[in-house]
């Protein structure tokens, strides 16, 4: 039986301009899908993604649950006998994702290209000008620094911050839902003795993330390894160090006790606070030094990566810069600074479903139903 | 008026045509061999192509016409150390290593016997063992035995010496330097096979029931380490499923980044030793394109119809040893099927390509290569590059080369 194939030319060119420049490279040798530690016994990736890729299968393409299995570990490329970099194609197919599964998809072609970063920047800078003219028009308070003179939480920074992780969280959960109906599309269906997705998902978060288990399994990826965990549990320091602050800020208006920011130094949520930003810096400094250092035969860098990381050295360093010029009692510098931080947090949430960070979803999602329809690495 | 003679660098198939081709229109010839014999890689074979001859057919005709015509000379042991001057007048020197047997030689034994020093036998790839005397090969050209010095105990043991009869022993033997003149030089410096130990995937060399192709040859060959019984290397079992891994190393950017033209059929051939041996042996052979340049088809073909013959597309990526029976573990993704499998072996074969030899070991003599180290002018000084100096060749076409260099030389001679 012979199969007439009608090549998307278009989509291999989306696909080359989203960081699979190498891809018609590939001869179809198999290394990549041996060499993969993470790749399963049946239709094994990513050799199969590099054919469909040259033959343009956007359809094929698109739902493949296979791109969120890959923890870019550049194994393959590595091992690649042309050069055709098969993990840049799935990171490629990934960033491609990020703009097709979330809606609006106007966000997506934004964060597409370095040419849109005057809007995505643009947005929150102006709307916290905005907010900071109508709280103080402008001025810089007198007194002691305290950043909620500018950006009082009550009527500002929650209301704000609020609405963007609603909307956030209603994106994500629409996409989840076509992402998980297009593997069913795909033929990809849970057995009838297969776990409950939650149950796979706890998996999963127990097994795999927290101890970044899957990222360790290859060589290649041991320089990469200690980057991603710091800057990943430094998010989750900062996170816990938000819900803490949160809930003594509604405590104590509610019934009056709890914390009041800023913080003392010695305060155990602030100690946290500190250590998770000094590991987010530390391990950006990994991640940054390894995309520099990068074997451009092996590997290149995308957009998506770069401004992941940039947002994120944007986040980090204006956050601890704020905190240093109000301790130096430098108000100016202190109140502009943290202006720039509430833009970095911004850009990093308000666009996180079209963002490299989507993976955090994204990935953790597809993890979660591999493991509940049995996808798992040969000899796993 | 230029020189009329002939340098040939190699004394390989190749080499040996080109000289013979040159000699016998008239011109002087000296061949220039590093090895103690000559025959290159095709005295190590146990058949070649095209019509799997055993080598003695091919190379004995041609040791007969070097004999046969004073017209050529022949330096074992000999490297160029450097050339200068130019087409026409090409002054060449020449090291000589010692061999420590000189002419009266008759091929014995009796050093052998007496000699206390056991070496590993490069020849046979490691496969065997020979004395620190020993004779090159069971056809050796010229029949002459020769003194391994990196590990003979020298005029302290002298058991040898003492054993030949026909003083054919000198220990004392030193290097010697000659320059010859020559009008016009051809490159026949051939090809070494892949080092293994770079392919840390595929074993790197460690794993000891992982051969290479060239080692297939040793252990199939009737005059082989094993007397020409195909049998794994560590405990000398039969083996009963046996893989071929094709392109270890070749047509890879990390390692050769072309393809070696007949390691295909060199594999190919294999089955036919192992068939010869095993009649129920099973072979799988991985591949990524299958390389059958030619009339090569048919034989393709015939192999083929083995039904005990599986040919899987899918490159090896990984090899790894079950220590408990010495098997091998091959991984591959079978492309036609979508699935990734281990296959447990008993035996098997990395399909490894050649390099240049002067990619390995540099060539005193300015001549321009690509990035590979393949031999690509110099035809405007009078050199020549023939065979698989020029690009990996079987030894029929290396020859078809070797006659065509042989007449270039001679027309740059006559000039």
């Amino acid at each position: 039986m012979s199969t007439r194939i009608e090549p998307n030319v278009q989509f291999i060119r989306e696909m080359q301009a989203a960081g699979g420049e190498s891809l018609k490279k590939c001869y179809q040798c198999a290394t990549c899908s041996v060499i993969c530690p993470l790749s399963p016994e049946e239709a094994p990736f990513p050799r199969k993604e590099m054919v469909w890729a040259q033959w343009g299968l956007k359809d094929k393409l698109v739902n493949d649950i296979d791109i969120w299995l890959c923890h870019n570990c550049g194994e393959c490329s590595d091992n690649c006998p042309r050069g055709a970099k098969p993990g840049d194609l799935l990171a490629a197919l990934r960033n491609m994702a990020y703009k097709s599964l979330s809606k609006p998809a106007i966000i997506g072609e934004w964060m597409s290209s370095a040419k849109y970063l005057p809007i995505l920047f643009g947005i929150p800078a102006a709307l916290f000008l905005i907010v900071w003219a109508l709280t103080t028009g402008l001025t810089i308070p007198d007194g002691e620094i305290i950043f909620a003179k500018v950006y009082p939480t009550l009527q500002t920074i929650d209301p704000i911050f609020i609405l963007t992780v609603l909307f956030v969280v209603f994106t994500f959960a629409t996409s989840i839902k076509g992402m998980l109906s297009s593997f069913k599309a795909n033929g990809l269906e849970p057995k009838e003795d297969s776990p409950s997705f939650f149950k796979s998902l706890i998996d999963v978060v127990k097994d795999e993330i927290i101890s970044h288990r899957k990222f360790k399994d290859c060589e290649s990826n041991k320089d990469r390894y200690p980057g991603h965990l710091l800057v990943f549990y430094g998010f989750i320091a900062l996170a816990v160090v938000t819900g803490i602050i949160a809930f003594f800020y509604w405590t104590n208006k509610l019934f009056g006790f709890g914390m009041v920011t800023p913080l003392a130094l010695w305060n155990p949520v602030k100690i946290l606070a500190n250590a998770g930003g000094i590991a987010l810096i530390v391990g950006l400094v990994f991640m940054t030094r390894n995309r520099l250092n990068a074997d451009p035969k092996k590997t290149i860098n995308s957009f998506y990566d770069w401004y992941l990381i940039g947002v994120i050295w944007f986040v980090a360093v204006t956050g601890m810069l704020a905190q240093i010029f109000r301790l130096a009692d430098a108000a100016a510098p202190a109140y502009i600074v943290y202006y720039l931080h509430l833009v970095s947090v911004f850009m990093l949430f308000a666009y996180l479903p079209w963002s490299k960070l989507a993976h955090l979803v994204y990935r953790t999602v597809a993890l979660a139903y591999a493991r509940q329809i049995g996808r798992k690495g040969l000899g796993e | 008026m230029s020189n009329s003679s002939i340098l040939v660098i190699g004394g390989g198939f190749s080499g040996l045509t080109a000289a013979l081709e040159a000699a016998e229109v008239g011109h002087e010839v000296f061949i220039v061999e590093k090895m103690p014999y000559l025959g290159g890689r095709v005295a190590q074979l146990k058949h070649y192509f095209p019509k799997l001859c055993p080598p003695s057919c091919g190379l004995e005709i041609n040791f007969q016409r070097i004999k046969n015509n004073p017209r050529v000379k022949h330096f074992t042991l000999a490297e160029v150390v450097s050339v200068s001057g130019g087409p026409g007048n090409y002054d060449v020197k020449i090291k000589i290593s010692p061999r420590y047997v000189n002419n009266n030689c008759t091929a014995c034994d009796k050093c052998v016997e007496v000699c206390p020093v056991e070496r590993d036998s490069a020849y046979d790839f490691d496969l065997g063992k020979t004395k620190a005397v020993y004779r090159p090969h069971l056809m050796s050209f010229p029949m002459r035995y020769v003194i391994d010095d990196q590990v003979c105990e020298g005029s302290s043991c002298a058991k040898c010496v003492e054993a030949c009869e026909y003083q054919a022993i000198d220990l004392e033997e030193k290097e010697k330097e000659i320059t010859i003149s020559v009008g016009s030089i051809v490159v026949a410096t051939g090809w070494e096979p892949y080092d293994v130990s770079k392919l840390t995937n595929l074993g790197a060399g460690q794993i000891s029931n992982v051969i290479t192709n060239m080692q297939m040859e040793r252990l199939a060959a009737p005059a082989g380490p094993t007397t020409g019984k195909i049998q794994r290397p560590s405990d000398g079992e039969e083996p009963k499923r046996i893989a071929f891994v094709q392109c270890a190393g070749s047509r890879d950017q990390n390692h050769l980044d072309y393809c070696s033209y007949i390691c295909c059929m060199a594999s190919l051939k294999h089955c036919t030793y192992i068939r010869e041996q095993y009649p129920d042996a099973e072979v799988v052979i991985y591949y990524i394109d299958l390389r059958a340049p030619g009339r090569y088809e048919k034989f393709l073909n015939k192999i083929q119809q083995d039904e005990k013959v599986l040919m899987v597309k899918g490159k090896v990526a990984k090899i790894e040893e079950d220590s408990a029976t010495g098997d091998v573990i091959v991984t591959a993704e079978d492309i036609m099927g979508g699935v990734k499998k281990e296959e447990k072996f008993n035996m098997v074969v990395l399909a490894t390509g050649m390099q240049p030899s002067i990619a390995v070991n540099e060539l005193a003599l300015e001549v321009p290569k690509d990035e590979e180290g393949f031999i690509t002018g110099g035809e405007d000084k009078g050199i020549f590059a023939v065979g698989c100096a020029k690009m990996p060749l079987d030894v029929m076409t290396s020859a078809e080369t070797a006659t065509g260099a042989a007449l270039k030389a001679i027309q740059t001679v006559r000039r």
